[in-house]
C-alpha cells in the first residue's frame, strides 16, 4: 500500500505544477489576450532608461564642490533608424555628427528598441531644430542628462577626476552593476574611486509607441523600476584651505598635502599644474585631449600621489630614527663639520660648504648637516635603515582613496646587490641615501603621512578623502572609518627627540625651516632640497603644528623650486596660518561641525 | 549478459520524446528562418542531427541490462566531475567556461552531469544498508550534489546547478526519507525568507512549532529545530544588512529577483506579449509577429515556448504541456511499478530533472519564474541538452526496468 501512496504524491505534484502553468497561460492568452494583441500588432513597446542623478561632492563643511546641471543629448531608436534609410543623412546633418559615427553606435546597440545616444551636450540651436521636426521624426528623442558643474573656486582637477563614456572593457568587467553602452562613469580621481556609490542605479519604464514611433502611453505591465540616486560624498577637504593652496601654487609646479593628524583626513590635496575640470564636461575634442596628454608639464599627472621624487634632507629623520632605535648613535654624540668629508678619493660636501663646526644630534636635524648624517650612515646598516623607512610607510602606497597611486622605492641590500652587483656599490651610495638622494624615491602623500606619524608619535591613521556618504533614498549618513594603528618598536624617546629636532629647525635661529614659523603657535618641521639631474633642486617641507598638541601635518613640494627652506617653508607657513585662522574663527563662533570622525 | 533479450523497451516514452522534439523543430524553424545570419538558419539542420544521434544513443541505453547500468553507475559522475573541474580551473577568454570543443561540437559537461548525478545518487542511496533517514547518508548525498553544484555555479550557470539540487528530495523520498526530515530541511529555508517580515516570521515560527509538537519527536528534536529556526530568523536580516549595497544588488540580480542590466524585464515583457497575443488559436505557423520581428531574446533556445505559444495559441501550448504531462506520468508509472529500489530511485530522479526544467523554463516565459537560463527539454535548440535528454529517455524506457516489475 505504501508505494501506491507515494506514487500518488508524485502525480499530485505534477498536477499542481501543470495547473499553475495552465492558469497563467489562460490568464495571458485568453483573459488578457486583447491587450497583448494590441501591443504586438498596432503598437510596440519601448524601453526607456530612467537615469539616476549622480551624487554631489561636498567639502567637509558642506560647501558644494561638484554639482549637476542639465544638458541635452540626442538618442535614436535603432529599429526605426535602420528602417528609414532615406532620413539617415538628414539626421546626421541635424545633429551635426557624421553618419558613420551614428551607424557604428547603432550597430553596437544591444536591442533595437533601446535608444542609443548619438550626441551629447548639444547646443540650444540643435535642440530647437530637432524639436521642430519631432512630428516627422518621432523616433529621435531628446534626453535631459545631468553633467558635472564645478564650484569654480578651486580646480582640484586631480582630486575630482572626471567622467567619460564607459569603454568596452569597463562594460565587460562591470556588467553586474547595471551599466550599458553610452553610460558615463568616473575615469579618474574621486569620480572613479567612488563611482559605484556616486552613480546610483538606473530605472526602466516601458512606453507604448505606434507604428510611426510616436509615444501612445505607458505600458500597463509590471516590472517598472524607479532610478535610485547616487550617494552624495562629503570630502575631508577644506574648500578655503584648498583654494589658498591652489593660489599659492598658481605659477609653480608641485603641490601641498595637508592632513588632519587626528583623523587621517586630507584637508588639502593640491597638485599643480592642473586644468579646469570643466573641460571634461563638454565633448572633448581630440586636439584638447592630445594637448593634455602630451603637455610637457604633464598636467594630467597627480603629482601628490603619482609622481616619485627623491625626498632630500627630510629623509634624514628616518636615518636619525634608525640610528637611535638600533642604538648605533646617541643623542650627545658630536661631529665637527668642516663642510665636507673625504671617502677614499671622493669628497662629499655638506650643503653648507663653509661647515657647521661642532654639531650634536639635535643640531644636525635643526641645521640639516649632511656631514653628521654621512657619518651616521656608516654606522647604521642599510637594511635597518630600509626597515625603518618601510615602518614609516615608504615603499608602499598609502592606500588613499584615489586611483593610480605610486609606491616609491626604498632600496635595501638585496635591491642594491641586484641593481649594481654585490661589489658594485659602496659607502658613497649609502651617503646619498642618508641625505635622501640616489635611488630612494617617495611620493608627497607618503611624506605627508610620515609627518603625521611623527606628529602622532607613531599613531598612524590612513590618509583618506572620504568623510561620509549621504544616501538620499535612505536619508542616512555613512561615515568612513579609517584604518588606525600604532607603529610598534619605536621608543617614546625616539619620537620625542625627532620632534624636538623639528621644533628647533623651525623656531631657533640657524634652523633651516625658520621661514615656516608663526608668532602665535609653535610649528615643527624639516626642510629638504632634493638635487635632481633635470634642473633646479626640488624644494621640500614637511611638518606639523601646533608642535605640542598637533592637529595638522603638511607636505609641501615645489618642483625645481630650489632650496626647501626658502621656497617650500614659506608656503607651509601660509597654509598653517590660514588653518589656525579658520580654527579660531570656528571656536569664536562655536560652530558645530560634523567632525564626527575626530571623535572616533 | 550485456543485452537482455526478454522484453522490449518502453516505446511510448520514445514516441512522446520524438513528438516533443518535433514541436521543437517547428518552433526552431519559425524562430530562425528569417534570420540574416546563415549560422542561425543552419540550427534546424543541426538540431535534426542531434535528435538522431541522441535517439541512437538512447536506444542503446534502453537495451542495456540493469545490472550493467548499476555496475557503472559511478563512472560517468566521476569523469564529469573531473571535466567540470578542468573547466573551472582553466582560464577562459570571455570569463564563461561551459564547454569543451570536440570537433565541431561544443560538449557541455554540465548537461551530461544531470543524468550522471542521478545515476550515482541512485546507486548510493538505494543501497540496502543505508537508511535515508540517517544523518550520515544525508551528509554524503549532500556532498555528492555539492561538488558539481559548486563547479557549475562557478561557470556561472545558476539554472543548471539548481537542477542538481532539485533532484535530491524526490529521490530520497522514494527511497523512504521521512516527511519529518523533509520538513526539517525545508523550514530553515522558509524561515530565512520569512524573516524579512516580522509577522510572516512570527506565523511561520508558530506553525513550525505546532507541527513539531504534533509530530511528537521528543523534546531534544523540538528544541534543536526551534532554536535553529529562531536563530536563522534573527541572523538572516542581520547578515543581509551587513552586506554592501552592491553585494545585495548582485545577489538579487543573480537570483533574478530584480531586473538585471541586460534588460531581463524587457525580455519578460516581450515574452508575455508574444504568448498573450497568441490567443486561443495562435497567429499561425511563421506568422508570429513577435517571433518574426525577433523581438524575443534567445527565441530558439530559452524562450522557445513563447514562439510556440504565439504561433499555435492556447491550444498549441496545451498540446505541448499535455504531451509533457503524459510523458512524465508514464515515467512515474514505470518508476513506481518496479520492485528494484535502484531503478525506482533512478527513474524518479530522471523524471524530476525533466519536470523541474519544464516548470522553470515555461514559468520564466510566462513571467512567474526568474530568468535562470534553463532550456525547455526536447524543444529548445541545443546539442548537449538534446543528447542528454535522449539518454535520459533511454534510461526511463530501459527494458530491464520494465521487466523488473
Amino acid at each position: 500500500m505504501v508505494p501506491l501512496e507515494k506514487k500518488n504524491i508524485y502525480s499530485a505534484a505534477l498536477i499542481i505544477l501543470f495547473a499553475i502553468l495552465l492558469t497563467k497561460l489562460f490568464h495571458l492568452q485568453i483573459y488578457e489576450w486583447g491587450k497583448y494583441l494590441q501591443y504586438s500588432e498596432k503598437n510596440r513597446i519601448r524601453q526607456v532608461r530612467l537615469l539616476p542623478t549622480r551624487g554631489l561632492i561636498y567639502d567637509r563643511h558642506g560647501y558644494v564642490l561638484v554639482d549637476n546641471t542639465p544638458s541635452y543629448s540626442v538618442s535614436v531608436f535603432p529599429f526605426e533608424y535602420l528602417k528609414n534609410d532615406s532620413s539617415q543623412e538628414k539626421i546626421a546633418d541635424l545633429v551635426g555628427v557624421h553618419k558613420d559615427i551614428i551607424d557604428s553606435k547603432i550597430r553596437q546597440s544591444t536591442s533595437p528598441f533601446l535608444a542609443v545616444r548619438v550626441a551629447s551636450n548639444i547646443s540650444f540651436d540643435t535642440l530647437v531644430k530637432i524639436q521642430e521636426r519631432s512630428l516627422e521624426l518621432p523616433w529621435i528623442i531628446i534626453n535631459v542628462e545631468p553633467t558635472r558643474m564645478y564650484s569654480g573656486d578651486i580646480f582640484a582637477s586631480h582630486l575630482f577626476g572626471y567622467l567619460g563614456e564607459i569603454s568596452r572593457a569597463e562594460l565587460k568587467s562591470r556588467q553586474e552593476y547595471g551599466l550599458v553602452q553610452g553610460d558615463y562613469v568616473g575615469k579618474k580621481g574621486i569620480e572613479k574611486f567612488y563611482d559605484d556609490e556616486l552613480r546610483g542605479k538606473a530605472g526602466h519604464s516601458y512606453v507604448e509607441v505606434d507604428a510611426l514611433g510616436r509615444e501612445v502611453g505607458t505600458v500597463q505591465v509590471d516590472r517598472e523600476t524607479q532610478p535610485e540616486p547616487g550617494a552624495d560624498i562629503y570630502l575631508t577637504i577644506d574648500l578655503e584651505l584648498q583654494k589658498l593652496a591652489e593660489k599659492l601654487f598658481e605659477k609653480k609646479s608641485g603641490g601641498v598635502v595637508l592632513l588632519d593628524v587626528r583623523t587621517g583626513g586630507v584637508l588639502v590635496l593640491c597638485s599643480k599644474p592642473d586644468y579646469n575640470p570643466e573641460i571634461f564636461t563638454q565633448k572633448i575634442s581630440n586636439e584638447i585631449w592630445r594637448s593634455l596628454v602630451n603637455s610637457p608639464q604633464k598636467v594630467l599627472y597627480d603629482r601628490m600621489i603619482q609622481s616619485e621624487y627623491p625626498p632630500g634632507s627630510t629623509f634624514k629623520l628616518v636615518l636619525a630614527a634608525a640610528g637611535l632605535e638600533t642604538r648605533q648613535c646617541n643623542i650627545s654624540e658630536t661631529t665637527d663639520c668642516q663642510g665636507y668629508i673625504n671617502l677614499g678619493i671622493h669628497t662629499f660636501h655638506c650643503w653648507n660648504t663653509s661647515g657647521h663646526g661642532q654639531v650634536d644630534f639635535l643640531d644636525a636635524i635643526k641645521r640639516s648637516c649632511n656631514v653628521y648624517f654621512y657619518r651616521m650612515s656608516l654606522k647604521v646598516d642599510v637594511d635597518d635603515w630600509a626597515r625603518h623607512s618601510r615602518l614609516f610607510g615608504f615603499g608602499q602606497p598609502t592606500g588613499i582613496d584615489l586611483v593610480g597611486e605610486s609606491s616609491g622605492n626604498v632600496p635595501d641590500r638585496a635591491y642594491l646587490n641586484a641593481e649594481h652587483g654585490e661589489n658594485g656599490w659602496g659607502k658613497g651610495m649609502l651617503f646619498n641615501l642618508a641625505i635622501g638622494q640616489g635611488e630612494l624615491l617617495v611620493t608627497p602623500i607618503q611624506m605627508a603621512q610620515f609627518a603625521m606619524i611623527l606628529a602622532n608619535k607613531g599613531l598612524y591613521v590612513q590618509p583618506h578623502l572620504l568623510h561620509r556618504f549621504y544616501y538620499m533614498h535612505l536619508k542616512e549618513f555613512r561615515y568612513h572609518q579609517p584604518l588606525r594603528k600604532q607603529i610598534q618598536n619605536i621608543s617614546q624617546n625616539t619620537w620625542q627627540v625627532l620632534q624636538k629636532g623639528m621644533i628647533m629647525a623651525v623656531n631657533e635661529s640657524g634652523g633651516t625651516g625658520l621661514a615656516a614659523s608663526l608668532p602665535y603657535v609653535s610649528i615643527a618641521g624639516k626642510t629638504g632640497t632634493a638635487e635632481n639631474p633635470h634642473g633646479e633642486a626640488h624644494a621640500w617641507f614637511i611638518g606639523f603644528g601646533p608642535a605640542q598638541n598637533p592637529q595638522v601635518a603638511i607636505c609641501v613640494l615645489v618642483e625645481n623650486g630650489g632650496s626647501g627652506g626658502a621656497q617650500a617653508a614659506p608656503i607651509a607657513r601660509e597654509i598653517f596660518d590660514k588653518y589656525f585662522e579658520i580654527e579660531n574663527r570656528k571656536q569664536s563662533f562655536t560652530i558645530i561641525t560634523d567632525d564626527t570622525d575626530a571623535k572616533i | 549478459m550485456l543485452i537482455d533479450k526478454r522484453s522490449q523497451p518502453n516505446w511510448t516514452l520514445f514516441v512522446f520524446a520524438l513528438l516533443l522534439s518535433g514541436y521543437g523543430l517547428l518552433a526552431i524553424y519559425s524562430a530562425t528562418n528569417s534570420s540574416d545570419n546563415p549560422d542561425i538558419r543552419d540550427n534546424l539542420t543541426s538540431q535534426i542531427i542531434w535528435i538522431c544521434v541522441g535517439l541512437a544513443l538512447g536506444l542503446v541505453i534502453s537495451y542495456l541490462s540493469l545490472n550493467i547500468v548499476f555496475s557503472v553507475a559511478y563512472f560517468p559522475y566521476v569523469s564529469l566531475v573531473v571535466l567540470l573541474a578542468i573547466l573551472a580551473f582553466v582560464p577562459s577568454s570571455n570569463g564563461v567556461n561551459r564547454w569543451f570543443q570536440v570537433g565541431p561540437f561544443h560538449l557541455q559537461p554540465s548537461e551530461l552531469m544531470k543524468p550522471a548525478l542521478v545515476l550515482a545518487l541512485a546507486r548510493f542511496i538505494s543501497d540496502r544498508n543505508r537508511s535515508p533517514n540517517k544523518l550520515k547518508t544525508l551528509f554524503f548525498t549532500f556532498l555528492f550534489v555539492l561538488l558539481p553544484f559548486i563547479l557549475v555555479l562557478k561557470q556561472p550557470d545558476l539554472g543548471t546547478s539548481l537542477t542538481y539540487l532539485a533532484i535530491v528530495i524526490p529521490m530520497l523520498y522514494w527511497r523512504g526519507l521521512s516527511t519529518f526530515i523533509i520538513f526539517a530541511i525545508c523550514t530553515p529555508i522558509i524561515t530565512f525568507v520569512a524573516s524579512f517580515h516580522f509577522w510572516t516570521f512570527f506565523v511561520i515560527i508558530v506553525l513550525t512549532s505546532l507541527i513539531l509538537i504534533w509530530s511528537k519527536r521528543g523534546t531534544l528534536v523540538f528544541w534543536v529545530l526551534f532554536v535553529l529556526n529562531i536563530s536563522v530568523g534573527i541572523f538572516a536580516p542581520v547578515f543581509w544588512n551587513s552586506l554592501h549595497e552592491y553585494q545585495k544588488q548582485r545577489i538579487l540580480t543573480f537570483l533574478g529577483l530584480i531586473s538585471d542590466p541586460q534588460g531581463v524585464g524587457y525580455q519578460i515583457i516581450q515574452s508575455k506579449v508574444a504568448i498573450g497575443s497568441g490567443g486561443i488559436i495562435g497567429k499561425g505557423f511563421l506568422h508570429g509577429t513577435q517571433t518574426q520581428l525577433r523581438f524575443l531574446p534567445a527565441q530558439h533556445t530559452d524562450f522557445i515556448f513563447s514562439v510556440l505559444a504565439e504561433e499555435w495559441g492556447f491550444i498549441g501550448a496545451i498540446v505541448v504541456l499535455l504531451t509533457f504531462f503524459l510523458f512524465l506520468r508514464k515515467a512515474v508509472e514505470i518508476g513506481s511499478s518496479t520492485k528494484n529500489m535502484f531503478a525506482g530511485v533512478l527513474i524518479m530522479g530522471i523524471m524530476t530533472v525533466f519536470a523541474f526544467q519544464l516548470f522553470v523554463n515555461v514559468g520564466m516565459t510566462l513571467g512567474i519564474m526568474p530568468v535562470t537560463g534553463i532550456p525547455l527539454p526536447f524543444i529548445s535548440y541545443g546539442g548537449s541538452a538534446m543528447i542528454t535528454n535522449m539518454l535520459m529517455v533511454g534510461i526511463l524506457a530501459n527494458k530491464s526496468v520494465t521487466l523488473s516489475t
